[in-house]
């Protein structure tokens, strides 16, 4: 730190001088109603004052100066520096040791407290440095962890374009391989009409898989950007439960299906496109993971004043309950990831990820129970009704143009 | 009927195990699929497959488990399918016996030419450690008991190290070794992490008996694996 211009020893020094001949110049003039007593602590006072702000040694300047004005003013003989009596020489050596102490004492206090500012800023220092130091450590952590998750994602997706990659591959180049032989007339590869067609439909279904996956990715991104654009307005829960089922007609040509629709459900605001996603989505899980010919179960019913209940209910194995949340965590898949056996295709691992999404962005909730008597599982999701003042223009836009 | 040789697929993607099967069928092999190892192995175990080419991740009992068990039982011939990022636990297949790899996606004339080296080489007559003196292989000729080496009928002198390294290559020729299992063969247990003895030994053989040691056909490279022998044989 740097003194400033007061510290300085020869300000001390300036001051010593000054305050001591101002100080004797004010108590001559008073005059001689004070005595000498009172003088010599005024200067006294004036002495300490100067070592606790100097140090002892413009103190000791000070004293001597103090002691001659003292001598020469104010003890008799006056006008002389001839001291007659013995106790002045007291006073003269107070005001000595006063200076010195003083000054000594003050020097030490400083110092010390010099040292404590020191030490509490290299305490400061160190916990600023500790804090950095811990922040940066948290930081690196946190991009660890960021990019641990990261390469598990890079994972979990490679495998999902690799492995319909894989298959398209290896049935292309059957394929060709046995058109090459032709030609060349190699020995000849045994592939017969109904070979080439499952070659063939092997490498379209697996097209089909690259492009759900990849506009499902698209999907994902969007709904994680906070991108999803919600067209709302006022709908039938029937209308889009019916387009649901009609989309996984199918998928579902081999299990019963069974609708539980409420009497006189109010309409919802809701994008009607992204819900019934949402119930396809679910539909497609239940057919995908229960036995063909078995039941799936459909329902919609009012829950409270503001809010309606929809689900889907499959009569398959069931989700344990300690995977009921990991399921919608987006490439989750349980059969693969979560221990239970199977002996079926496997979906993207992004439809309840982006079901979970859709029902999020409607302020609604999505979770999974079990089915009736415990069995099976029931996937269940909340959406409001909407407040029923809004009057969406679009609606009126759309209809319009619908009725051509 | 039963000239066919038996192709056992195990691989979860049944779109994979699909288009194995009817490719494997065309080029005349008789092909069984498993869902996952646990059903490979009851498969194997049920219908006796002259090879299994089996994928690493599956549920349940996976592909390296498979190769465990088969290995406890059997010498079947096992090729694994795996993907780029699996290196590790390919080379762990290997290390747990698996002859060969193929990594997704690959080409059928790929496979079919790894079954075929697979095949083949299962059908040599295996050489009885005992009473063996000599070792015939494509181009390599050794007697064992004089320790005397030709390639394509000249001979060569090798270090005793090298003798013993170039006599394991040719005994597992056509298979994939691991760095860590040649290390573990030729200089035991305490030396497996040190492939770079492998390299320098490698090396000198290979300045030996290659033709053109910098672009190698006996003793071939795959890469962060360590090697597969031809001797030249087809």
């Amino acid at each position: 730190m740097q003194r400033s211009r007061l510290d300085h020893k020869w300000a001390g020094y300036a001051v010593a001088a000054l305050s001591v001949g101002v100080l004797t110049l004010l108590l001559k003039v008073v005059g001689t109603h004070v005595n000498a007593t009172t003088v010599s602590l005024a200067l006294l006072l004036n002495v300490l004052f100067i070592a606790t702000r100097w140090g002892s040694v413009p103190a000791l300047a000070a004293s001597i100066l103090a002691m001659l004005c003292f001598n020469f003013f104010f003890l008799p003989p006056f006008g002389t520096f001839t001291i007659a009596a013995a106790d002045n020489w007291i006073a003269l050596l107070a005001f000595l040791l006063t200076a010195v102490t003083a000054g000594q004492l003050s020097a030490s206090a400083k110092k010390r407290a010099e040292e404590a500012e020191t030490g509490r800023r290299e305490i400061e220092r160190l916990y600023a440095e500790l804090r950095d130091a811990f922040g940066r450590a948290s930081h690196a952590e946190a991009l660890r962890q960021s990019e641990k998750l990261k390469s598990a994602l890079l994972d979990a997706v490679t495998h999902d374009l690799r492995t319909p990659l894989t298959s398209i591959k290896a049935s292309i180049t059957t394929l060709l391989d046995e058109v090459r032989g032709r030609i060349t007339g190699e020995p000849p590869v045994a592939l017969d009409a109904e070979s080439r067609v499952e070659m063939m439909e092997v490498i379209d279904e697996e097209s089909d898989r690259l492009s759900r996956f990849i506009n499902g990715l698209i999907e994902l991104a969007r709904i994680e950007a906070g991108e999803l654009q919600l067209r709302r307005r006022w709908g039938v829960v029937e209308e889009i439960i019916s387009a649901a089922l009609t989309r996984a007609e199918p998928i579902t040509r081999e299990h019963r299906i069974e609708l539980d629709v409420e009497n006189e459900l109010p309409g919802v605001r809701v994008d009607e496109r992204a819900v019934s996603e949402v119930v396809y989505t679910l539909i497609d899980n239940a057919a995908k993971y229960s036995a063909k010919g078995s039941t799936i179960r459909i329902t919609a019913r009012r829950a409270g004043d503001e809010s309606i209940q929809m689900g889907v209910e499959d009569e398959g194995p069931g989700i344990p309950s300690e995977l009921r949340e990991r399921v919608f965590d987006k490439f989750f898949r349980a059969t693969r990831d979560g221990d239970i056996p199977h002996h079926q295709p496997t979906g993207t691992g992004m439809g309840l990820a982006i079901a979970k999404g859709i029902v999020e962005a409607h302020e609604g909730t999505i979770w999974i129970e079990s089915g009736r008597n415990g069995k099976g599982t029931r996937v269940m999701f909340t959406l409001p009704i909407g407040d029923e003042d809004v009057v969406d223009e679009k609606q009126y836009t759309s209809a319009t143009v619908e009725t051509r | 009927m039963t000239d066919q040789p038996r192709i056992l697929v195990v691989d979860d993607e049944p779109q994979l195990t699909r288009v194995l099967r009817t490719g494997l069928k065309s080029r005349g092999y008789d092909v069984r699929a498993a869902a996952d190892g646990l059903a490979g192995f009851e498969a194997f175990n049920d219908w006796h497959p002259d090879l299994v080419i089996t994928d690493l991740a599956m549920p349940n009992v996976d592909g390296l488990e498979l190769c465990r068990r088969l290995r406890a039982i059997s010498q079947v011939p096992i090729i694994v399918l795996s993907a780029k990022g699996e290196e590790k636990t390919k080379v762990e297949a290997l290390d747990l016996g698996a002859d060969d790899f193929v990594t997704k996606p690959f080409g059928i004339d790929e496979l079919l030419a790894r079954v075929r080296a697979s095949l083949r080489r299962a059908k040599a007559p295996p050489i009885n450690e005992a009473t063996a003196t000599v070792l015939d292989s494509g181009d390599f000729h050794v007697d064992l008991e004089s320790r005397e080496i030709t390639v394509r009928g000249k001979p060569i002198h090798l270090t005793p190290k090298e003798f013993d390294l170039l006599v394991y290559f040719i005994k597992h020729s056509g298979k994939v070794l691991t760095h860590r299992t040649l290390l573990a063969a030729l200089w035991g247990g305490n030396y497996v992490e040190q492939n770079e003895y492998l390299r320098v030994f490698v090396g000198n053989l290979r300045k030996k008996i290659e033709p053109d040691a910098a672009t190698p056909r006996y003793i071939l490279t795959e890469p962060w694996i360590g090697y597969r022998f031809d001797s030249g044989q087809n």
